[in-house]
């Protein structure tokens, strides 16, 4: 839950093929340490195939860098699915 | 399988939603605009050598996979959220400067109304 001053938050919704690709991204990202979390505050959940990561920050600077960062590391999971053509 | 979108909220602004649009060609390639490289350091010769894969292609060789079509429209609309973000960065950066500069015009109109009032020369009388 986002702490009253992380008012700027960003909710993405990101559909996978099959429940168990969004379950293993989910699983990859969440060990991921988050370096500021006075300013920025990150959740990842699943509903059905879907990956749904919900951000809250402190301002639009911090956002934006915290949002793409998450967006690369998502692009890197989805690429390496796709290169092992994980069905389950 | 349906396309990647995005929610934003902020306390001065109503609900932003980010969404794909697969007719265009932002969406059909992993090259985003604001990723990666500026246009000036790869002009200076530099190689980028994390660029991104092409997306891969089915047996067909030409449509790509349904997770390369993820990955496309992922960075299509990671544009679209870094550029809205940049966008809200610089607006704000500018009111912080009318703000600090209108602080900055109060402050000389004080000191030019008391220096006008008489006010520095009551200092010196103190003083001698």
């Amino acid at each position: 839950m986002a702490s009253s001053s992380l008012d700027h938050t960003l909710t993405l919704d990101i559909p996978f093929e099959t429940e168990a690709q969004a379950s293993i991204a989910m699983r990859v990202l969440q060990p991921d340490p988050i370096l500021r979390p006075q300013d920025f505050e990150v959740t990842y959940s699943t509903r059905g195939a879907s990956l749904v990561v919900s951000v809250a920050s402190v301002d639009d600077r911090v956002l934006r860098v915290g949002v793409s960062n998450i967006i690369d590391s998502i692009k890197t999971i989805v690429e390496t699915a796709d290169e092992l053509s994980l069905q389950q | 399988m349906v396309s990647p979108s995005a929610l934003y909220t902020a306390p001065d602004v109503s609900e932003k939603r980010f969404t794909v649009d697969r007719s265009s060609e932002k969406y059909q390639t992993t090259n985003g605009r604001t990723t990666g490289p500026s246009a000036h350091v790869l002009g200076a010769g530099q190689i980028d050598v994390d660029r991104p894969s092409d997306p891969k292609l089915l047996s067909d060789g030409r449509t790509p996979t349904p997770l390369s079509i993820l990955r496309m429209e992922l960075t299509g609309l990671q544009d679209d959220i870094n550029e809205f973000l940049t966008e809200r960065m610089e607006l704000a950066k500018n009111k912080k400067l009318k703000t600090q500069s209108q602080a900055d015009e109060q402050r000389i109109d004080k000191e030019i109304t008391k220096l006008l009032d008489g006010g520095d020369d009551d200092d010196d009388e103190t003083k001698n």
